[in-house]
């Protein structure tokens, strides 16, 4: 009798064991699926030219995206520049200064509701609150500007990092810490010390997770970086990114300015993906460097 | 390398990054317009051939709709906006009221009925209160006694209609839906016209392209698009009737006609004018203008050289910009507007002075 | 096990007394202390000051629907953006005349949000529902499994690098490659299955006006309905949800699973033991990808079909809120109608909020003080 019990859960469980690897296989496949049909739509479309041109507004040869490469970048940048710091340190209060209930709890509460706004939302907002204040307080001609874009991406960045920075942060041992402050380390050592670089690689994660998510973003860039044809690195000016784009080719109606949209959109990914690659060997060095000191 | 020094490297590099790119380029004109989505693909390329005549000029328009277009114009963080509906009183007023404001048309564009009818060849012929009623859901196959009337000879199949919409606000569904309803009371009363109305059936796609998957992937379907969507993208679409009572395919030349019909209206700085359903016999019926919208007085534009420059811009746009609209499915304003535009054109001011050009 | 969470989760919070007082002393003079907590509640602040921000516009710009419609936004069905001028009609059904012309009646646009929202709670449970499961199984085998394999860290990046694809792509792969399977193949599967089964005729018949009569049709198979909406939407928070998980787990300690194991559990019973000890954890992943679905813009709109119309089928096109603004924020150019559409984008905010307040009183329940 109670053999047979023992029997059946273990039936159970190696089922459920099946299930768990059948799920991390569906995922996989899906990856596959997806960027699979990217890479065979855009990938008759990237040529040297992709890389070099801008658009000439012809149809038949539309030119290249060079220039909104070079603003995606340089948006990520700006936006990283801001959003990760402010994101980070954010994390490390929602996780090491909670006992500040007052605050922490609502804040917690605030950076959930900030991460489900739509991102069409934020480009509404930056446009009240830095392009038209913008437009009030100089006579440029145009004041949409790839610093009201990167701010809408960094509004978006930062919940997101706080987010998953606090939720590392929890996961490093408490031990770890007590230790730090025992062996009189102060709470700034401790957290700088030993709590960050312990939670490093996951945190690294997290900010890759927020990089993708925005790098990816057309709707808050529409109403603040408004995007541009020409090269340019000034961010006070109307600003090109890769995703609007690739927006406006893949909505527009000719069929070369949407086969370049397609390999857009491929470049996108490429360029996210050495991103992630990199961050995660930085990690991984710095894990394996850490372990070594240890 | 501690985390704090990697991140004042990472930021070091961010920002050396944005201050050498702060070199701009001098002795350059940059200026910037954004508005609607139809017009875009032209307004580019204008803009691009235009800098090859013109290489300090540099002008840059981006799609953000028509809404988004009139709202940065008012808002004044752009040069010029572009919308596909003309200003609205309320618009006006927001602008500071009708002497504080320049709008004329840049282009014409026709919205056709594109069908998926596998197997039918021939161009199929549609009337207004057919279109109406099928959009109504009253005529609800390809088979129906009213379609074949229409199109005696070809062999119609017995096949479900499906009307495909617009999801989204468009400056196409307004001029659809605003032709259908002079056509048609009872689309008047029960969807009515709008850049946006409630379609009692069908299916809806966002955007021209999600109107033409619709149709592309369902047979016996029946969408409105642009006219030069649907030729960039080889979609069959039908000729419409005119208020003549001939059977008119868009083209450039009979959605220019339409223009022309209303060229006696266009009187002022504030140039507006519905062009569907206008009389003569090879007029096509379903066509609209699109608008380019300025402050009359472009104090909102730093200098005067800018200033210049948008406005000789602007003037090449309408004149010689026009036989470059034909060549992309646009139809080119008749001579008749464009000496109305002309003289919208020539209202401009710049702190008070008028605009001079060369 | 449950007090272990929290003392790990609370961290230096939970002893209040004694030692953390004299060391108090110490710190009260470092500069490093009180720098890091300066930068940190500075950054705080600036959270709270962003909630605020958007807060204050949206509320301003959505005031006029505000006063408008009052609460009754949140129930009302009809959403149309267009004036309508028809024939008025007396109470026997016919035309009114008046001097031989016909008296017509002006019926003004009208905003409700019930059908974004009852679109957006829907389209986000269903994609919890089919993403939660998927994520927490493959990140038991991230965590239990794929190590002895020598397989997590590619396993692992291949995960996070599908969080990385931009909700563009998936837009463009549901439309083109989703949507086309689901009206070719799945709906018509399910249609020949279940079409006749009585209860369920919902799923595949609406009823329409047409011309003043009510009609009921086969709701047309379109792939663009609330089905790929939701799918979509599970497929872009399948990443984050895993990686999250993945890291939960991966921190629960290892005597953990070796004590159950020691207790003759099975290997079920001990992955059952780790998602209970990781459970507020997970909980925070969940709500992540919650988040993301409920805001997720671009790819939403290109799949879910945009009808702002409430029908239970998941065959039947439906519409968010997010989806909504982002169909017709940039053509809104009529007051009442923009200002409609940022009173959704509040609703949106005040809706994750209660939300997010009322889920996790039931998940952690009363055993957190800190507020986890």
């Amino acid at each position: 009798m109670i053999r047979a019990r023992t029997e059946r859960r273990r039936i159970f469980s190696n089922a459920m064991f099946a299930l768990c690897a059948a799920c991390a296989g569906v995922i996989v496949a899906l990856l596959l699926a997806v960027s699979g049909y990217l890479v065979w739509i855009g990938a008759g479309s990237i040529n040297a030219a992709f890389f070099t041109q801008i658009p000439t507004g012809d149809l038949n040869d539309p030119g290249g995206m060079r220039h909104a490469i070079e603003g995606t970048i340089i948006l990520l940048g700006l936006a990283s520049v801001v959003g990760i710091p402010l994101g980070v340190s954010a994390g490390v209060y929602l996780s090491e200064y909670q006992h500040e209930w007052l605050f922490a709890g609502p804040l917690r509460f605030i950076a959930d509701v900030l991460t489900g706004v739509p991102s069409i939302v934020v480009g509404i907002l930056g446009y009240e609150l830095v392009v038209v204040p913008v437009a009030k307080m100089t006579s440029n001609s145009v004041s949409f500007s790839g610093y009201a874009g990167a701010a809408a991406l960094a509004f978006i960045m930062i919940p997101i990092v706080a987010r998953t920075t606090e939720e590392m942060l929890r996961l490093v041992p408490k031990s770890y810490r007590e230790g730090s402050l025992a062996l009189g380390a102060s709470k700034a050592q401790t957290v700088l010390r030993v709590v960050l670089p312990t939670a490093f690689g996951s945190i690294s994660t997290g900010v890759v997770l927020a990089l993708a998510r925005v790098a990816g973003e057309t709707a808050p860039l529409l109403f603040t970086a408004l995007g541009s044809r020409l090269l340019t690195r000034n961010p006070s000016e109307p600003f090109p990114s890769l995703t609007l784009q690739i927006y406006t080719y893949a909505t527009g109606p000719y069929p070369e300015q949407k086969k370049l949209a397609w390999a857009g959109i491929l470049v996108l990914l490429a360029m996210l993906f050495l991103v992630n690659i990199a961050i995660r060997l930085v990690a991984t060095r710095h894990a394996s460097t850490r372990l070594g000191k240890a | 390398m501690s985390i704090l020094q990697r991140a004042a490297w990472v930021s070091a590099v961010g920002v050396s990054i944005v201050v050498g790119g702060q070199v701009a380029s001098a002795g350059e004109v940059r200026l910037g317009g954004a508005g609607a989505t139809f017009p875009a693909p032209l307004y580019t390329k204008w803009v691009a051939e235009y800098e090859k005549v013109n290489p300090s000029v540099k002008i840059d328009y981006r799609s953000i709709g028509s809404g988004g277009g009139v709202k940065s114009i008012t808002d004044k963080t752009v040069a010029f906006g572009a919308s596909d509906a003309p200003l609205n009183k309320k618009e006006i007023d927001a602008m500071g009221g009708e002497d504080k404001v320049v709008q004329f048309p840049a282009v014409i564009g026709g919205v056709v009925p594109a069908y998926n009818l596998p197997g039918v060849k021939e161009t199929i012929k549609f009337s207004g209160d057919v279109l109406a009623d099928i959009f109504l859901g009253k005529i609800s196959s390809w088979d129906d006694p009213r379609l074949q009337e229409l199109n005696s000879g070809v062999n119609l199949p017995k096949l479900a209609i499906t009307p495909a919409f617009r999801t989204d606000g468009s400056g196409t569904t307004h001029v659809f839906t605003s032709y259908l309803a002079t056509q048609s009371p009872t689309f008047k009363g029960e969807v009515g016209a709008g850049n946006q109305v409630k379609w009692p059936l069908g299916q809806g796609g966002k955007g021209n392209e999600g109107v033409a998957a619709v149709i592309q992937q369902t047979a016996g379907s029946i969408g409105y698009i642009e006219q030069n969507y649907a030729v960039a993208n080889k979609i069959a679409y039908g000729s419409v009737k005119n208020k003549a009572g001939q059977f008119i395919l868009a083209t450039p030349d009979t959605m220019s006609l339409a223009g022309d019909g209303a060229a006696a209206t266009l009187k002022g700085t504030i140039l507006r004018a519905d062009i569907w359903d206008q009389p003569g016999e090879k007029t096509y019926p379903i066509s609209a203008f699109t608008y380019i919208i300025l402050y009359k007085d472009l104090s909102n534009i730093k200098t005067a050289d800018e200033a210049k420059a948008l406005v000789s811009f602007l003037k090449w746009a309408t004149s010689s910009g026009q036989s470059l609209a034909t060549q992309m499915d646009y139809a080119p304003l008749s001579d008749n507007v464009r000496k109305a535009v002309d003289a919208a054109i020539a209202s401009l001011t710049h702190d008070g002075k008028p605009v001079q050009i060369k | 096990m449950t007090t272990d969470a929290n003392a790990i989760s609370s961290s230096s919070a939970s002893n209040p007394s004694g030692g953390r007082r004299a060391d108090s002393i110490f710190r009260r003079f470092n500069v490093g202390d009180a720098l890091l907590g300066l930068i940190c509640r500075t950054s705080a602040v600036v959270i709270a000051l962003m909630l605020a921000s958007l807060v204050l516009v949206l509320l301003s710009s959505a005031m006029p629907a505000i006063r408008e419609f009052g609460l009754g936004f949140l129930v009302s069905r009809e959403w149309r953006v267009n004036e309508l001028e028809r024939p008025l009609r007396d109470a026997a059904g016919q035309i009114v005349m008046q001097d031989g012309e016909v008296v017509t009646e002006t019926i003004k646009p009208a905003f409700g949000a019930l059908p974004v929202i009852y679109g957006t709670a829907v389209s986000s449970a269903l994609a919890l529902l089919f993403a939660v499961p998927l994520s927490l199984g493959a990140a038991l085998f991230l965590v239990r499994v794929a190590p002895t394999l020598r397989i997590a860290g590619p396993l692992s990046f291949l995960i996070e690098f599908l969080a990385a694809i931009p909700s563009l792509a998936y837009g463009i792969w549901g439309l083109f490659v989703l949507a086309p399977f689901l009206q070719t193949t799945v709906g018509p599967a399910f249609q020949n299955t279940l079409q006749n089964v009585p209860g369920l005729r919902w799923m595949f018949f609406e009823t329409v006006t047409i011309s003043g009569k009510l009609v009921e049709r086969p709701i047309p198979m379109t792939g663009r309905d609330m089905l790929c909406g939701s799918l979509v939407l599970a497929i872009m928070i399948l990443p984050i949800v895993t990686s999250v998980s993945r890291d939960v787990l991966k921190a629960v300690p290892r005597t953990q699973i070796e004590g159950t194991l020691a207790l003759g559990a099975t290997w079920w019973q001990s992955c059952i033991a780790m998602l209970r000890y990781g459970r507020a954890g997970l909980f925070g992943a969940v709500m992540l990808g919650l988040a993301r679905a409920a805001g997720e813009t671009m790819a939403i709109t290109m799949v879910i079909g945009n009808n702002n119309q409430i029908n239970p089928s998941p065959f039947a096109p439906a519409q968010t809120m997010a989806s909504l603004l982002a169909n017709e924020f940039a053509e809104a150019s009529e007051g009442l109608h923009r200002s409609s559409l940022l009173y959704v984008a509040l609703v949106l905010l005040a809706m994750s909020l209660v939300f997010n307040i009322v889920a996790r009183r039931l998940v952690i329940g009363t055993t957190s003080p800190a507020g986890h």
